[in-house]
């Protein structure tokens, strides 16, 4: 491939095009490094990275979602439902590891194509198809628990969350697996060109030759394959399965993505800016954690940086376009 | 000293950023006078009437209304002084009723400060009944022909006692039929001493009902003509600021073998056994009212929309065409004539649209040849000269004319053997028109077949060697370039057959 002249300095573009969202997790970072010196310290920033793995996962699947300008809130479910099966397959039913590995994640995909066809084919608004599945979600896990948290004692089952490779936790591998796939998948394949053109303009896309159908389809299969990926983590770290896991996680992979600069109404959006917005979740949660200020101010100050992030985009929006 | 004009601007000056976009511009428009404003895309008359509506504030100069001074700042104040803008796109509720659109943000009350629906749909009544219009106020909008609510806005205009309209391109989706009932308005506003500005660039309908021409380029007033004494040559001539050797470009080519035909195609709302044939060579017209069911049977073929009965051949054998995609593999391109809705991603930039029909020549697994792709953008952007600073550009900001040639070059890029053309100068700038048709007839020269759907009939005469005409959903005729005339055609647009068959 031929260089291009104007990307000289590579990274440039990217600080560029986010220059908003990296000031604000820049000034996060300050502050919270001079609220408390535990925060910059290679342990914490590990384990700040490790702590938001999951939340990155799901992040790139709800970018997906919300980049074809629909949504999908039934993750947080999902993942409950995955890592609660995960759990049985191997303590109560005694499955192989592997077996199980590839159950879970088939379930999981299972979960988005029923969204997928629903959404696609049957013309359910996307936010009430995943409402659906996320009320079977979360039924379904109940049931399965039994209503008690199901232990996992099988370690090579629970080293799929805990081992560490090169010092680095295995799970902070398996975020960067997945959000260099899906940069890849938006950048460099048909696929993600497909994606961005759906959530565009759908009907310009399907006379442009897309198959509107099969594209909007697909991504909800990977939004459910990263689901699975995360009910997996989880209950492997945690080495046990409760039915409330994975509860809200939609929230966070939803204000991420929004935070990282991506359009609610679809088309416009990156990988990148939705790294920066899963930074700032983290940093916001851990440093308050450790500022020891309780979760439910958590909650505040993420609401609050949610529409500050919104409202910043906006008005940078309409200025540019006055000019 | 004479009674001060209705309104008055001027000096009026407006820059964004260092780009000066008006530059001491004066336009005025006395009572019950129609004047024209003539500019191609991007001469700043959008700016200007921005700023007279109060969406804009110019830099330098000032408005003046029957003499007085005013300091237009919102878009409510406009209102307020009897400034009317009725924009080229419909912005009405279409589930509300035309009553409901009429006095949205100014609802009647009754003495319990409740919305009294009756009160509006009377006051509503009256002002269509004054206008002349065949309308009932509690219809729903959404249940009106895209001509009939154009209509509807200037109802709301009336009602709301405009004393200065301002039309932007309001004829760009009507037929010609209600044209002629908008333009009977506009001779009524006239009579209530309305002041029109009136923009389009359908020179004939501007000797038809305009009083005054007023020309902008770049940003400055070239001319200020009577309509009586301007000729159509010489307006053309300063809007673009150069002589159009030609504004229609129409070569002999030769014409071979049928590439496409079409057998008693039905469908089962639109339209109803349709057959014609386009060679490859040929430009074909179809002419017919808004609403004759052209477009609808141009996607049938395409694809987008599903026949009821018929059959279509290509190079002689019969195709099933279900989807769009499947009409693209087999060479069939289709040129919306809804530009901004079908035919381009607005919020994506000029490479990637380009490059969204023939994608997988550029992405093929995880290669992406960017090169190449670039290559292609720039091809066309030099061939149809397409005015951007950037492959990287937003289209939603460009002007209509290098739209429309974005979506030609994406069909081109994939090199298609019919090209299905939907109104494609619609709401083009004079100039960009002479360029498309060029770009049309080498493309005719090249052997491609091409289908020419239009509603002017002077491009349909001007530029195609064989055209047919719909009327309500029928193929009423067909005509050869030697037959072709306005009446000839008008009189097929009209043509209504005995529904004895069904």
């Amino acid at each position: 491939m031929e260089k291009n002249g104007k990307t000289a300095i590579p990274g440039m573009n990217y600080i560029k095009r986010n220059i908003g969202t990296l000031g604000g997790l820049l000034i996060l970072v300050i502050i919270v490094s001079i609220s408390t010196p535990k925060f910059l310290t290679g342990s914490n920033i590990l384990n700040l990275f490790k702590s938001n793995s999951v939340n990155a996962i799901i992040s790139c699947g709800m970018l997906l979602a919300i980049l074809m300008g629909e949504i999908d809130i039934s993750v947080g479910s999902t993942v409950g439902l995955t890592g609660i099966v995960g759990a049985y397959l191997i303590t109560n039913a005694g499955l192989p590891v592997p077996v199980t590995v590839v159950l879970v994640l088939a379930l999981g995909a299972l979960v988005g194509l029923i969204n997928g066809i629903a959404i696609s084919y049957l013309q359910v608004p996307a936010f009430v198809a995943t409402l659906a599945t996320q009320c079977i979600g979360r039924g379904l896990t109940e049931i399965i628990s039994g209503g008690v948290t199901i232990r996992v004692r099988n370690e090579a089952y629970t080293s799929l969350g805990n081992s560490t490779f090169g010092g680095i936790s295995v799970i902070i591998i398996y975020a960067a697996i997945v959000l260099i796939f899906t940069w890849f998948l938006l950048n460099r394949t048909r696929f993600g060109y497909y994606i961005y053109a759906l959530g565009g303009n759908k009907t310009a896309a399907s006379y442009s030759g897309v198959d509107v159908r099969k594209f909007n389809m697909l991504p909800y299969v990977l939004i459910g394959l990263y689901c699975g990926l995360g009910g997996l983590i989880w209950s492997a770290r945690l080495g046990s399965a409760a039915a409330t896991l994975g509860s809200g996680f939609e929230m966070d992979a939803i204000a991420a993505v929004v935070i990282g600069g991506t359009s609610m109404s679809g088309g416009v959006g990156t990988v990148g800016g939705t790294f920066i917005g899963i930074l700032i979740i983290g940093v916001i949660t851990n440093g308050l954690n450790l500022m020891g200020i309780n979760s439910f101010w958590q909650d505040v100050f993420k609401g609050i940086i949610i529409m500050a992030a919104v409202v910043l985009d906006v008005f940078r929006k309409s200025r540019s376009q006055k000019n | 000293m004479s009674k001060p004009k209705l309104l008055e601007m001027s000096g009026i000056t407006k820059a964004f950023g260092t780009n000066v976009v008006l530059e001491g511009v004066n336009l005025s428009v006395d009572r019950g006078e129609v004047v024209a404003l003539l500019g191609e895309n991007g001469a700043g008359k959008s700016t200007l009437i921005k700023i007279l509506g109060g969406i804009y504030k110019a830099d330098a100069g000032e408005i003046r209304i029957d003499g007085e001074q005013k300091n237009i700042s919102t878009s409510k104040i406009a209102g307020e002084n009897g400034i009317r803008i009725i924009h080229q796109e419909i912005v009405l509720m279409p589930d509300r009723t035309i009553a409901d659109n009429v006095y949205l943000g100014r609802e009647l009350r009754n003495k319990l400060g409740m919305v009294d629906e009756k009160l509006m749909q009377e006051e509503t009544q009256k002002v269509i009944d004054d206008l002349q219009i065949n309308l009932r106020a509690d219809q729903r909008v959404g249940d009106l022909t895209m001509g009939m609510q154009q209509l509807v806005e200037i109802i709301k205009a009336v009602s709301a006692d405009a004393r200065i309209v301002v039309m932007d391109e309001p004829t760009s989706s009507l037929s010609q039929r209600e044209a002629e009932i908008l333009f009977g308005i506009i001779r009524l506003l006239q009579e209530k001493k309305v002041g029109i500005i009136y923009i389009s660039h359908r020179m004939e309908e501007l000797f038809e009902i305009t009083d005054r021409i007023v020309v902008l380029r770049d940003g400055v007033i070239v001319g200020d003509v009577k309509t009586k004494e301007a000729e159509k040559d010489s307006l053309i001539h300063m809007m673009v600021g150069r002589e159009l050797d030609s504004y229609y470009t129409k070569n002999s080519h030769e014409v071979k073998d049928v590439a496409l035909e079409v057998k008693d195609l039905s469908h089962s709302k639109y339209f109803k056994n349709a057959s014609f044939r386009v060679k490859y060579g040929e430009i074909v017209g179809f002419a017919g009212l808004v609403g004759a069911g052209r477009t609808e049977l141009m996607k049938t073929i395409f694809g987008a929309y599903q026949k009821s009965g018929g059959a279509v051949f290509l190079n002689g054998q019969q195709e099933e065409i279900r989807k769009p995609r499947e009409a693209i593999r087999k060479g069939i391109a289709y040129v919306s004539e809804d530009r901004r809705g079908e035919g381009l991603i607005l919020k994506n930039d000029v490479k990637f649209n380009m490059g969204l029909v023939s994608l997988s020549d550029y992405v093929n697994g995880i290669h992406v040849k960017n090169s190449a792709w670039d290559q292609m953008v720039e091809n066309y952007r030099q061939k149809f000269s397409i005015k951007i600073t950037s492959s990287k550009q937003l289209t939603g900001n460009l002007s209509g004319g290098n739209q429309q040639k974005i979506v030609l070059s994406k069909w081109l890029a994939a090199d298609p053997k019919v090209i299905i053309l939907d109104e494609p100068t619609r709401g083009i700038d004079v100039g960009a028109k002479a360029e498309i048709y060029a770009i049309i007839d080498e493309l005719a020269a090249k052997g491609v077949a091409i289908i020419m759907v239009s509603s002017e009939l002077t491009e349909i005469i001007n530029m195609c060697n064989r055209c047919y005409v719909m009327c309500e959903g029928r193929i009423t005729g067909e005509l050869d370039e030697t037959e072709f005339s306005q009446e000839s055609m008008m009189r097929l647009m009209t043509k209504t057959e005995v529904k004895g068959e069904s």
